[in-house]
């Protein structure tokens, strides 16, 4: 027996309507009511109920949990992402096999974005562990490929790069996500400086840090505890600070060894 | 005096050559279905001593030594002469038999076969049934059955008498079966991946492994954890495969080196994919010096991964690593690999990447070489550093193969930062210019060296001198006894000595 996608349906029809017209809390009220008519529907995950329509209820299930998705950025919340991601995972990659399921067109999109948040977020780990379950052929797809080419930039150093990628990103939601990364990006950039560089004109220093004024710049070098002086800025060298930690001798260490040696010595009979 | 002892010499000598000289009689190889008597003998004293171990180790060595040589028709003469003609269990497995025994049939010349099915026959007539045979009894001929049906590449049939195995033995609960039915299980999951199906057993082999550990099943549980990360694994399901890994219960000791090595494989795998490439090369070098030579595959696998997570932490292995004979075929795109990634060259690197790149995906090595990328910079970028005390960003850029300068400037800027090379960037002139070398001896970086090589000579003299005192065997009563004995031996040879002194004098 079919169940009824009438209700269901009906109400991602409304859904669609309010997420087109930027009503995000409309949008939240919709989706709570859709996600519960979802629980009625047999044929989903982990039942996997077959029935006339259950082809159309799993389609139905997948696009409920995208729009989801892209909402929870909209909405900027990181958590909910996480979970409605982690159920939408389950048919990307379980439900993948069932026969006339149709690949959906926002798969790559929406696997680049995950990728992209736990990049971010600094979970190298779980980035690498999350790409490995990637088939091959969403994979070749150019957002996933653009992502993959912004962890190795981000591994080898190349941050304009990355700040650039930030320019050229493919969509909105890409940006909410690049616009993280590009104070982390700051950093990086900054505490690299300090150790390559001796010094550097403050111009310079604007474009590598993408600053935009002298005043920031200054205000920058300043939280940094960086020297601005005639325009250029100073960074302390390196070679201080090796100097003072051999002057000072480790003297609590030296201690303890020749302590050791000494009752070594004294137990040989 | 001196004469006589050569001539008792000899003839001693000219004995021994005639022996050697004599050819060694080379025992017959024995005859499969002898041995699988022989071993049905052992399972039943095995059952009646309550021996799990010893015996049923000998059983399965004995059968994998015969595997070779067992033809369906020795198996199915077996099974009639230690099955009860009624019980389930033999028509289930004469049935599933049939079929490669036929085959079997055709493929062998009459007159062989003739012979075979004479001694077979005359076999079967000397010995008859038991009423009521023993649950090892039947689960051991479960176990032929699957192994001979795999060997026969016949994996369906393989993967039903398995499924009857398992609900055979679902029944029982008897820790003597637990050696058979890890082997069992073990065959069960090989049939299916050779099949393609290994998602579908997966809760299966999830039930079982609960069920083990409730029984404390030491050997099952093992057994069935590797095959759970194996299971993952083939899916690239690294995630779930650590999570079954940390919670899982394992038992303290593990009772099987091959189980052992396996673990310490997928161990160092996961590690390996989670970027902790210390502990990865830790566990597959242990699982590689455990392996036992004759494991070939399994030590190429982990070769390969211990390649790549060497390279990954910047250590370039030796080439004497890929020449090992059995090895080196097999190793070939990862030696070139290393060639690439140690000269520091990004378009050899491409090139040898994008060459092998089916071998890659096939070992699942993929997405790691991908990472190699960045060593490969790092190590052309040390190369130059070193080599000159000034150079420019742009030149740096051609060396590296890299694009553009503003990138390289940054990555250089960045492995500065990492201390992978020493050196100032210029950001007007756009030069590099390397650092001039620090005097080693100003810092205290010797005296640090020397104490850690103080501190492990140290260590080894204490535990010898604790070990001397104490001995082997452990208390140090034990050790006076001996000494006095030791003291008493050693006066009668002084005396012996002393007595021969004189005779010669």
């Amino acid at each position: 027996m079919a169940t009824d996608l009438g209700p269901a349906s009906t109400g991602f029809a409304e859904l669609q309507a309010a997420f087109s017209n930027g009503d995000l809390d409309r949008c939240k009220l919709l989706l709570s009511r859709l996600k519960l008519e979802l629980t009625k529907l047999p044929a989903l995950p982990p039942v996997y109920e077959s029935s006339s329509n259950a082809l159309q209820q799993l389609t139905l299930a997948r696009q409920v949990l995208e729009l989801s998705v892209f909402l929870s950025i909209k909405q900027g919340d990181e958590a909910a992402f996480e979970r409605n991601f982690s159920q939408l995972r389950v048919y990307y990659s379980d439900a993948r096999g069932l026969a006339g399921l149709p690949p959906s067109e926002s798969e790559a999109t929406l696997t680049a974005l995950n990728l992209l948040r736990l990049l971010v977020a600094n979970r190298i780990a779980e980035f690498h562990t999350e790409l490995e379950v990637v088939p091959p052929e969403v994979q070749a797809a150019a957002e996933v490929g653009q992502v993959v080419q912004l962890e190795q930039w981000l591994m080898e150093g190349a941050y304009n790069k990355v700040l650039d990628a930030r320019e050229r990103a493919a969509s909105d939601y890409f940006k909410y996500f690049l616009d993280q990364l590009s104070s982390t990006v700051r950093e990086e950039v900054a505490s690299c400086s300090e150790r390559a560089y001796s010094s550097l004109s403050v111009a310079d220093a604007a474009t590598m840090m993408m600053l935009s004024s002298e005043a920031e710049v200054a205000e920058f070098a300043a939280q940094h505890g960086w020297e601005v002086a005639n325009g250029r800025i100073s960074f302390k060298p390196a070679a201080d600070k090796d100097a003072a930690a051999a002057s000072t001798l480790p003297s609590l260490d030296i201690i303890n060894h020749c302590l050791d040696f000494a009752r070594e010595l004294e137990r040989i009979v | 005096m001196g004469k006589e002892v050569d001539m008792k010499d000899a003839p001693a000598d000219e004995k021994a050559k005639e022996a050697e000289k004599q050819p060694v009689a080379v025992p017959e190889p024995a005859k499969p279905l002898a041995v699988l008597r022989s071993n049905l003998r052992l399972i039943n004293n095995a059952v009646a001593q309550k021996e799990t171990r010893t015996l049923f180790g000998r059983v399965l060595r004995q059968t994998a030594a015969v595997r070779n040589r067992l033809s369906a028709r020795d198996v199915q003469a077996f099974l009639t002469s230690s099955l009860p003609a009624s019980s389930s269990v033999a028509q289930q497995l004469l049935g599933a038999l049939k079929q490669l025994a036929d085959s079997a049939m055709d493929a062998d010349g009459a007159a062989a076969n003739g012979v075979a099915a004479e001694e077979r026959d005359a076999d079967a007539a000397a010995v008859s049934p038991p009423a009521a045979p023993l649950p090892e009894v039947e689960v051991y001929c479960y176990l032929l059955t699957i192994m001979l049906l795999i060997d026969g590449k016949q994996y369906e049939q393989a993967q039903a008498a398995a499924a009857a195995a398992l609900a055979h033995l679902a029944s029982f609960n008897r820790r003597t079966l637990d050696v058979l039915a890890a082997r069992i299980y073990g065959y069960l999951s090989l049939a299916h991946e050779r099949t393609g199906s290994l998602a579908s057993i997966r809760s299966a082999l999830l039930g079982l492994h609960r069920t083990a550990v409730l029984r404390h099943d030491d050997v099952g549980a093992e057994t069935l954890l590797n095959l759970l990360l194996r299971n993952y694994l083939a899916d690239n399901l690294y995630d779930q495969a650590e999570r079954l890994r940390a919670k899982a219960q394992r038992p303290d000791t593990s009772r099987s080196m091959q189980q052992a090595c396996r673990y310490l494989y997928y161990l160092g795998r996961i590690r390996a994919v989670q970027q902790e490439y210390s502990e990865a090369k830790d566990c597959l070098q242990q699982a590689a010096r455990k392996a036992p030579t004759s494991a070939n595959g399994f030590r190429v696998c982990v070769q390969k991964w211990l390649v790549l997570v060497r390279l990954l932490l910047g250590e370039v292995p030796d080439r004497t690593e890929f020449t090992a004979p059995d090895l080196a075929p097999h190793l070939v795109p990862y030696f070139n690999l290393t060639q690439a990634v140690r000269g520091g060259d990004l378009a050899a690197f491409s090139a040898v990447a994008s060459a092998h790149e089916s071998v890659f995906r096939c070992d699942r090595t993929h997405n790691l070489i991908v990472r190699l990328r960045h060593n490969v910079i790092r190590a052309g970028l040390r190369r130059t550093s070193l080599a000159y005390s000034r150079i420019s960003l742009a030149d740096v850029a051609a060396k590296l193969g890299l694009s553009s300068v503003t990138d390289t400037e940054s990555i250089v800027a960045k492995a500065i930062r990492d201390g992978g090379i020493e050196g100032l960037i210029r950001h007007e002139e756009g030069t590099l210019e390397a650092a001039r070398p620090t005097d080693m001896y100003a810092t205290s970086e010797p005296q640090a060296a020397f104490h850690a090589r103080i501190a492990f000579c140290m260590d080894v003299h204490n535990e010898a001198v604790k070990a001397m005192r104490y001995g082997a065997g452990g208390g140090a009563v034990k050790e006076f006894e001996d000494a006095t004995a030791l003291r008493e031996r050693q006066e009668e040879e002084l005396l012996a000595a002393l007595e021969e002194m004189e005779e010669d004098d």
